[in-house]
């Protein structure tokens, strides 16, 4: 805190104000996320119990519902498909682009970029991450850290989607009186698929969505749209 | 949130989760108990201890569709004692339990594991065929 921002504001005014407006992006998702995570919970609950009493079976509750398989694989499949359509988007872009787009960078510069362009090594600037001063693995490692880790959550979401959803599954299967089945089987099997696919289409039409009708369509004040005047045909521009 | 109430937060959460379903262990031993007991009823034609073994929608289902009380419409389905337990799968609270010649499923309800149904024999890409099951 420097010594003319502590003067203009109170500081235990400015301390929390000013981390809400800096930080008003990531509070505002996560905040939304829980909320919609705790009403996924809910109804998951409520239409969990209905399916059992229907079946003649004990309601559960909340609590176990939270820590059951059914309610696991629903978040898991989620999560899964968000990560790598972000995995996807992140690595796709690198050597893709899409003229007219905000979401892509300007058609000559597909490639992972110099150097100099990239500000790494002797081209780091004051400032700059102390992994992207210096060469080797980790420079090679920090240079694709946000690839890695969206690939890494993906891969962990769809493990444990594929986990909790054999469970899931094979607890349906037993209440129909139908056999369970093993986690290879299920690798293999509609259900897992279908989880699966049903995700992964709808992320990839709402990235092809954003990167196309950005061309043509604008919202005043957003980073992800072109500044409203810009001409259909720029590219790599953002508001 | 602070960081000890976070950790006293999921370990009560654990605990309770934990002490709500026990371990997968703990659930497979009450279901094998549950069928042995279920077996021992069949053996001994104790039809009003079978009826106590049986899910609640089992025992309407049954009294049913034969028109009369529980203990006689199983005499009259003359179920045959399947022999010892082989292998007993559990997911949630839902469970086989394949015995020697019969399989029965159970799921879970406040008084402990009940048989949802007996008498079943599998069929290849559908659900067993049982002499007894709920609606």
């Amino acid at each position: 805190m420097t010594q003319h921002s502590s003067r203009t504001t109170p500081p235990e005014h400015r301390g929390l104000r000013g981390f809400v407006r800096d930080n008003g992006l990531g509070l505002f998702f996560t905040v939304t996320f829980l909320l919609a995570l705790a009403g996924q919970a809910i109804a998951g609950h409520a239409d969990f119990n209905n399916q059992l009493v229907a079946d003649q079976l004990r309601p559960i509750s909340l609590a176990e519902y939270l820590t059951s398989s059914d309610f696991a694989v629903d978040v898991a499949e989620n999560w899964q498909s968000e990560y790598l359509q972000f995995f996807l988007f992140i690595g796709v872009t690198v050597w893709l682009v899409q003229r007219g787009s905000p979401e892509s960078k300007e058609l000559h510069k597909g490639g992972t970029e110099s150097d100099k362009q990239q500000l790494v090594g002797k081209y780091a600037k004051e400032g700059a991450p102390a992994w992207a001063r210096v060469g080797g693995w980790r420079r090679a490692v920090y240079s694709h850290s946000l690839l890695l880790v969206m690939g890494a959550i993906f891969l962990l979401s769809w493990l444990v989607q594929s986990i909790t959803g054999v469970a899931a599954y094979n607890e349906q299967q037993l209440r129909q009186l139908q056999a369970p089945i093993s986690w290879s089987q299920y690798l293999g099997a509609a259900d897992f698929w279908n989880r699966t696919l049903q995700n992964w289409q709808s992320e990839l039409l709402a990235v092809a969505s954003m990167a196309v009708l950005s061309i043509y369509l604008r919202q005043r004040g957003s980073p992800e749209s072109k500044p409203v005047g810009s001409a259909h045909g720029a590219t790599g521009v953002e508001g | 949130m602070t960081g000890r109430a976070g950790r006293v937060a999921v370990t009560v959460v654990l605990a309770g989760a934990v002490s709500a379903c026990g371990t997968v262990s703990e659930r497979r031993d009450e279901v094998r108990d549950a069928a042995v007991a279920f077996e021992k009823a069949v053996a001994a034609g104790a039809y009003g201890r079978m009826c106590t073994a049986l899910a609640p929608g089992t025992v309407e289902e049954l009294e049913q569709s034969a028109g009369s009380p529980c203990a006689k419409a199983l005499s009259e389905e003359s179920l045959a004692s399947g022999g010892a337990v082989r292998v007993v799968d559990v997911y949630g609270n839902q469970a086989r339990a394949v015995l020697a010649t019969d399989t029965l499923f159970l799921s879970r309800f406040a008084a402990g594991w009940k048989v949802v149904a007996a008498g079943c024999s599998p069929r290849p890409e559908q659900p067993y065929q049982c002499r007894v099951k709920g609606g």
